[in-house]
């Protein structure tokens, strides 16, 4: 993937300077909502953003770090809010055990698609995985009496959290709910972060970088592309299972191809080589796509042209001239 | 016993046979040098040495264990490791980082996501001690795809030697370089040869590099072993002469 | 029971030929530019449009020729102004080009010729059944079966028997030595992409005859090409033909037993291909990396 961009000259940013990135980037989000109601946000919005920021970060493992494109993303974050729903709705009125399996829904079909696709590379992966994730999306369409089929799982809410007798009611306060979101996108990026600094994320480089040296210094490419590809899912699942939570419903245009070609654009228009351009992505896309859609009937052809726009002109994304990594 | 034998290996891309029958003795300790012209045959050699690709026929036994069908990867696990013609690197890390992630794969540590203290001292040392190997201590923290041809190639061997290799095989590692940069590499391969004692096979282009370097010398054309030996012999042999050295210079 | 089963072997082979159709473009730009194509479905529908738009002007017959010929135009200012700066840059670009594109055009339709369907009225000579029993066999289905089978006729003969049909061919497998050879790739490839769009502008007038038109018509056939494409066997046309009718078929002798099975079938043909015969029915050892 690393094909597009020119050498980059600058040099890893220093310890310090990553540190005041990071301070910078969390008192962002922290404060965010309580301002940007003046410029037309609104809770369920941050909430949505962060939610896509985290499946574009999710994704951006494969797609940045290991060089390995999926355009099936929406499968593993469908799959995510399919699971939180069925516990939701058919099971336990727990949130906590709702986003579990989802994770878990959304992880074993990432391991076990990831499997099947693993040998493969290049275009024929990215079409591979195009078709998987549009299996997931005619199960969920077609099994009516589980899914809800084309109206989705509905008839479930999000359940307030209880900490012994503290309850923290995410379920009828929005702002709540993002800090709730904001708690879980903070641990998975801590985890990203970690990942990426460790010898694992960095066969995932490796691969990205030069596949063949990889092999020729022991790496099993096809292994190794598994795994960043189930734990790519993994995150993206996390996002999906929260999405259900927001929405509290869970319906098959999660599932929908369209959903993969969103994650994607946010992860380059944002930057897919730097950690945090994914979220910058789907800040801009999100909050652009809430905006167009409230103006215009031809949406469509705004998206469309975000697309073709970010493709011709922008290719590096956002932060494509920023350093490359500050997890 | 040999370190490496190879026995009768052919290769056949359809029509044309790349590499045809050849037989050859590699003992712990030696750098063996493979010349010949373009299209000889050398890299294919080294591909099915290093399971690039399987042979279409013969054996390749490394430590007198069978490896012609072992996967790539499990040979480098038995103590392979090559460099290529095209120097193959992670252009966008530092060097550190390349020979960091060659150490951390040989030392088992690819699939964890955390090290101890003591691994890490473990990774660190190895890295350090490959960059003085390598004389790259100084471009140690710089992107590698932005170093010169002799460093880069530099950093490709080292990558190679961060293995802990028993046997290291090199694709013309002086190919496409200045005068300069061909003392480097050759000098780093002289240096890892006498000093550290290191087995190496190197397909070679450049004549002077080969006859000062090896200790044997296989030449190959069109797919054949027209001859082998001492370099003085291979000067010597007169089908040597006629088929190779009279037309590449 | 007979006369249900071969309702639906029709319906299937009918199902299949769009499938091919479509899959044959989109694999004609997959081999030689390495570029999925998501805006395929969407060429077909505007093939469709085109066609109701120009057929008071032309006649039907008038339209049938002229409509795929402009989106094969239209295919081939799309590559020269988009597709072709981002053939040397990672998939992950073409793919989102073709998306956004996809994007465009279905809007594009819907603003133009409206949300709701419209009809594409076919001659009355193709329009009775030919049996009362078989009744599903009109004549409109026996036309479409043979335009096919002529246009596909024609497309190997193109591949197999001409100069820029070879060099396609050749390009597919081996790109470099082409290009070492003096051939203009960039002409080659934007010949090759009006070529396979202009096969979507085809199934969209002839898909218009069969269902109407709506702005989605293309949408449900996209996806079922890239399975007919990997069933197959990426790289080979041939393979993508086969996989095509295969799928076609299988998901409509499904649903005389489970009427919502016939896209799951599909899926299921594709795990198991990969599973048991990674490359493909027919595909070439080695292409699938
Ligand atoms: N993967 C391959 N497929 C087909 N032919 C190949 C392949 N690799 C090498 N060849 C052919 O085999 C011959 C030997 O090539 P090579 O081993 O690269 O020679 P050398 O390294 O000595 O220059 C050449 O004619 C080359 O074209
Ligand atoms: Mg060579």
């Amino acid at each position: 993937m690393s094909t597009t961009t020119a050498p980059q000259t600058a040099v890893a940013a220093a310890p310090g300077q990553r540190w005041l990135h990071l301070v910078a980037i969390w008192a962002f989000l922290i404060a965010a909502p309580l301002w940007m109601g003046h410029i037309g946000g609104y809770d369920a919005l941050y909430s949505r953003i962060l939610i896509f920021g985290l499946a574009a970060m999710g994704l951006n493992l494969l797609l940045g770090f290991t060089g390995m494109m999926s355009f099936g993303h929406a499968a593993y974050f469908g799959l995510g809010a399919y699971g939180a729903g069925f516990v939701l709705r058919y099971w336990i009125h727990s949130t906590p055990l709702a986003i579990l399996c989802g994770i878990l829904l959304g992880t074993v079909f990432g391991v076990i698609f990831g499997a099947l696709m693993m040998r493969r590379t290049g275009i024929y992966f990215a079409m591979l995985t195009i078709a998987f994730s549009q299996i997931c999306y005619y199960f969920a369409y077609s099994w009516n009496s589980v899914t809800g089929g084309y109206d989705g799982l509905r008839g479930f809410t999000r359940a307030p959290l209880h900490f012994g007798s503290y309850v923290i009611d995410i379920r009828d306060n929005g702002l709540v709910f993002y800090y709730f979101v904001l708690a879980i996108f903070f641990v998975c990026t801590a985890l990203m972060g970690a990942l990426l600094r460790s010898p694992l994320g960095r066969t995932m480089i490796a691969l990205r970088e030069n596949p063949q040296r990889a092999r020729f210094l022991g790496i099993p490419n096809e292994q190794h592309v598994w795994i960043a590809f189930a734990i790519s899912t993994l995150f993206t699942s996390v996002a999906g299972a929260l999405y259900a939570l927001l929405n509290n419903f869970a319906d098959p245009t999660a599932l929908y191809y369209v959903i993969s070609g969103n994650i994607v654009i946010m992860a380059v228009l944002g930057g897919m080589l730097n950690f945090w351009g994914p979220l910058l992505g789907a800040a801009v896309f999100v909050w652009l796509e809430d905006y167009i859609s409230s103006q215009t009937v031809n949406w469509m052809s705004f998206i469309g042209v975000i697309f073709v726009v970010v493709v011709l002109f922008f290719p590096r994304g956002l932060l494509g001239f920023v350093k490359r990594r500050s997890a | 016993m040999s370190l490496l034998q190879i026995r009768g290996v052919s290769k056949a891309f359809g029509s044309l046979i790349a590499v045809n029958n050849v037989t050859l003795d590699i003992e712990p300790g030696e750098l063996r040098a493979v010349i010949g012209p373009n299209g000889a045959g050398k890299t294919t050699f080294f591909n099915l040495i290093t399971g690039f690709f399987p042979p279409t026929s013969g054996q390749i036994l490394l430590d007198g264990k069978d490896i012609t069908r072992a996967t790539a990867v499990e040979r480098i696990r038995m103590g392979m490791a090559r460099t290529f013609q095209i120097t193959q690197i992670f252009p966008e890390l530092t060097t550190r980082e390349n020979i960091q992630i060659a150490a951390e794969t040989a030392m088992g540590f690819r699939l964890r996501t955390w090290l101890s203290r003591a691994e890490r001292a473990a990774v660190s040392s190895r890295i350090e001690e490959t960059l003085v190997a390598a004389r790259l201590t100084e471009q140690a923290d710089r992107l590698v795809g932005e170093l010169s041809h002799g460093d880069q190639r530099s950093a490709e061997i080292a990558m190679a030697l961060a293995l802990k290799p028993r046997i290291l095989l090199l694709d013309e590692p002086t190919a496409g370089m200045g005068e300069q940069e061909t003392f480097q590499v050759a000098g780093l391969i002289r240096r890892l040869h006498k000093h550290t004692g290191y087995t190496i096979m190197l397909v070679e282009h450049d004549m002077r590099v080969v006859f000062n370097l090896a200790d044997r010398i296989v030449v190959l054309t069109e797919g054949t072993m027209l001859a082998e030996g001492t370099p003085r012999e291979i000067a010597d042999n007169p089908a040597v002469q006629a088929a190779y050295l009279g037309t590449a210079e | 029971m007979l006369t249900l089963i071969l309702f639906n072997l029709t319906n299937g082979i009918i199902l299949g030929l769009f499938y091919v159709l479509m899959a044959l473009g989109v694999s004609l730009i997959l081999n030689l530019s390495n570029v999925i194509n998501f805006a395929h479905g969407n060429f077909l529908a505007l093939g469709g449009y085109f066609a109701f738009s120009l057929a008071p002007y032309l006649g039907y017959w008038g339209a049938f020729i002229v409509a795929p010929i402009l989106i094969g135009v239209l295919g081939l200012i799309v590559e020269q102004t988009m597709i072709k700066r981002v053939y040397a840059r990672p998939h992950v670009y073409s793919l989102l080009l073709t998306f956004g594109l996809s994007f465009i055009i279905q809007d594009m339709c819907r603003t133009i010729w409206g949300v709701n369907g419209l009809p594409l009225s076919i001659p009355n000579a193709l329009n009775s059944p030919l049996s009362n029993q078989f009744f599903f066999l009109t004549g409109y289905r026996i036309f479409l079966v043979a335009v096919v089978i002529v246009a596909v006729a024609a497309l190997f003969a193109f591949l197999g028997f001409t100069r820029v049909g070879t060099r396609i061919r050749a390009g597919t497998f081996d790109l470099d030595t082409v290009s070492a050879l003096g051939i203009n790739i960039g002409l080659l490839r934007a010949l090759n992409f009006a070529l396979g769009i202009g096969l979507a502008g085809l199934a969209g007038v002839l898909a218009g005859g069969q269902i109407g038109l709506n702005p989605n018509m293309g949408d449900n056939l996209v996806l079922p090409s890239f399975i007919a494409i990997i069933v197959g066997g990426i790289g080979s046309l041939t393979g993508t033909l086969v996989g095509g009718l295969v799928i076609g078929v299988a998901s409509a002798l499904t649903s005389v037993w489970w009427s919502a099975g016939s896209n799951v079938v599909m899926y299921i043909l594709m795990v198991v291909i990969l599973v048991a015969r990674p490359r493909g029915i027919m595909g070439e050892e080695g292409m699938m990396t």
